[in-house]
Parts: structure tokens; sequence; C-alpha cells
């Protein structure tokens, strides 16, 4: 029987748009899911989980052009057990800015850590724009692409896949200008006070 | 002013320097970035958690020659690099620009910076390659305006280093 557990590896999980991402999967996808948080302390017992399942669905924000610490330190901790049966690894990461592509190295290192442990490797959607798309009418071609991906896990015909805001960039920057000043505004803190150029006050 | 981050300890710079500021990151203690953006809406340009990478990003700013030390997992930085840069974002607005027709953050008071990555481990000729390309990118984003980066084995970073310091005096 196919499963997938599909492991969130946001540093923010509970409030993550990778939460959200992964509801969107669990939606589209025809077998059984089951999702869960990485949390520092709780390594051992989501890899003893894993044999339970066809496939394992990373997913996470790009942070620093790669992949998370708190995903790191997950697989470092993976790479030192052999699960009776690997699950095929699949990623769904997303990104802030909105070129896709961004998010390339961080697929890299998934690819190797896979090809080191023998890991299949299994299908990607990288997101762009993925701080903004979920409340914007382009959800909808996002949801296409999510509902892509699902399929290609539950047929095991695991291809790449992207989606972004099909916007011009110059609006994205007026769009995201306007995101983070309102993001700002419920702190209390200014658009002028968000430009600081001063860093610890300096 | 001359900055070495390290994620191991380098007995050929643990003297006292005039000429570069030298951190041992492995003995500090650093916290994972937690996504919460009150860097960038909150409190801009300070960090929330006040923990010793309040004393870092600074200097990372305010450096027009660094030198990064890290040992390399899947060709990337390993954890005790990767989380300082993570905890790093204070010192990037959260507006947005286009740089070389790519989106990316406003930099705050941040110079221009001659960077050197030196990458240790048992590397494999996947590591290095996701690696340089990984640099390529970081150079967009923490404002490298050239970068060099030099692969060696755990026993040969204090040559690599010695040997990167020195050519910095002379030059
Ligand atoms: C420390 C940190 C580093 C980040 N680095 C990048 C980056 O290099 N490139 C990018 O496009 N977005 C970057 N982002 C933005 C996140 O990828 C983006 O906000 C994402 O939607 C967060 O997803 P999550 O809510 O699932 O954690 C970074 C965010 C943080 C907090």
């Amino acid at each position: 029987m196919d499963k997938v557990l599909i492991l969130n590896a946001s540093p923010r999980a509970p409030r993550s748009n990778s939460k959200e991402y992964a509801k969107l999967f669990s939606k589209f996808y025809h077998g059984k899911t089951e999702y869960l948080d990485i949390k520092r302390t709780n390594h051992a017992a989501l890899i003893e989980k894993l044999s339970d399942f066809s496939d394992l669905l990373f997913v996470f924000p790009l942070y620093a052009d790669s992949i998370p610490v708190t995903l790191l330190n997950f697989l470092k901790d993976l790479e030192q057990v052999t699960p009776a049966r690997k699950p095929t690894i699949s990623v769904l990461i997303n990104c802030g800015f909105i070129e896709p592509q961004q998010n390339d190295i961080a697929v890299e290192m998934m690819r190797l850590f896979c090809k080191e442990n023998g890991y299949p490797f299994g299908s990607v959607l990288k997101i762009g724009s993925g701080e903004a798309i979920l409340s914007t009418p382009f959800q909808v071609f996002l949801n296409a692409k999510v509902k892509k991906l699902a399929r290609s896990i539950f047929l095991h015909r695991y291809q790449v896949f992207q989606v972004t805001m099909p916007i011009p960039k110059r609006m994205f920057l007026k769009a995201s200008s306007i995101y983070w000043e309102e993001y700002g505004k419920r702190n209390g803190c200014s658009k002028e006070e968000m430009q600081t150029m001063l860093i610890e006050g300096k | 002013m001359n900055l070495v981050l390290s994620d191991r300890s380098l007995a050929c710079l643990e003297e006292n320097r005039s000429d570069l500021t030298y951190l041992d990151l492995s003995k500090l203690k650093i916290a994972n970035c937690v996504g919460c953006f009150g860097c960038w809406t909150k409190t801009p340009g300070r960090c929330v958690i006040r923990d010793d990478a309040v004393k870092v990003y600074p200097l990372i700013a305010a450096s027009d020659r660094i030198l990064y030390v890290s040992r390399i997992k899947y060709g990337g930085y390993d954890t005790v690099m990767k989380t300082i840069l993570e905890r790093s974002i204070p010192v990037q607005q959260a507006f947005i620009r286009l740089l070389d027709g790519e989106t990316h953050h406003v930099q705050r008071r941040v110079l221009p910076k001659k960077a050197t990555i030196i990458g240790y481990g048992e590397l494999s000729s996947a590591d290095r390659q996701i690696f340089c390309r990984l640099v390529e990118r970081n150079a967009k984003n923490m404002c490298f305006e050239s970068h060099t980066i030099h692969f060696c084995s755990e026993d040969e970073v204090e040559d690599v280093v010695r040997r990167e310091v020195a050519s910095w005096t002379r030059s």
C-alpha cells in the first residue's frame, strides 16, 4: 500500500507556508498521508516510522540559498541509521524570491544526500514567491502543480515541477513591498523603521 | 576590517592580532533561526534571539574582507556555519530589489566584501560542484564583490588558513 510520510522541516513548522503546501498535497494525493513536524528532539521517533512508508516528502523553505539547519540536522541523524525499507524521497521546497530556480542548490543537496545514503530520489516541486502566492489568485496555478506532484508520486512516475506568480518582476517588487509594509504595520513598525540601515543600532 | 569566521578552532590564529578579528563559532552560543521575521518587521536590524549571534552579524556587515572556514555537508555548509548564516538576515531589509535581473533583498549598512571560503572534509566531486554553485548564489545575497573557494581535507585546514591570511598582509 502506498503511503506518504510528509515531514515539515520549516523552523516555524506550526505556522509555516510549508504546512499549507503539505495540506494541499494531502488533499490531492489519492493514497494515505501522514504529516509531522521535524523538531529538535523527535528525530529518532520520526526515523523509526520510515519503514512503514513507500514515500517520504520533505516540505521546507529555502534558507540562505540552501536547506535550513532544521533539515540538515535531521538528515545527519538519518544518515546514522539504515531503515528496513528506504522510502523514495521527494521534495516540496518554497522560497521567498520570485524565481523558483533559486531553490535549485537545495534540491541538488537533497539529491546528493539520497545518492550518498542509498535512498531513491523522487519528485520535486520548486515554488517561487512562496511567502505570498498562497494569498493571491495565483493559488490556482499552485494547486495545479501540487496536484501534479501528488499524482507523480502516487504513480511512481517521478518528475520535477516548478511554479511561481506569473507576474513581471517589477510588479512583484511592488506587491512584496506592500506585503512587508502590512506585516510591519501589524507589529507597530513603520516602513521607515523597517528601512533602517542600522544593524544592532549601529 | 578583516574577519575570519571558523566552525573549528584555528591554532594559527589564536594569538591576538591587530590585523584581523577571528571567531571560533563552535565556542559561541548560537541558536537556530526560528523564521519569525522579527529582524525585518518588529525590531528592524536586530534579531529577537539575544544570544552570541547578535555580536557576529554586525561584524560580518562591517568587514570588507572575510574568510569563512567550514566543514562541508551535502555540498553545503555544515551546521555550525549554516546556523550563523541563517541568523545573519537582520543585515538585510524585508524589501526586495532587482540585482542582475533577479529578486534579492535590500542590504542595510553592509560593506561589499572580498570573500574567501575554505570548505573542508572528505569531499566528493558532487560536494565541490554544489558548493561552488552555492557560494555563487550567496555572493548575491551576502554582498561578495569577489570570492575564492579553497577545498581541502581536515588536516590541511591550518595550512590553507595560514597561507590565505598571509596573502592579505601582502596585498
Ligand atoms: C533565515 C532565512 C533565510 C532565508 N533565505 C532565503 C533565500 O536565500 N532565498 C529566498 O528566496 N528566500 C529565503 N527566505 C525566505 C523563505 O524561504 C520564505 O519566507 C518561505 O516562504 C518560508 O517558508 P516556511 O513558512 O515554510 O518556513 C529566508 C527566510 C529566512 C527566515
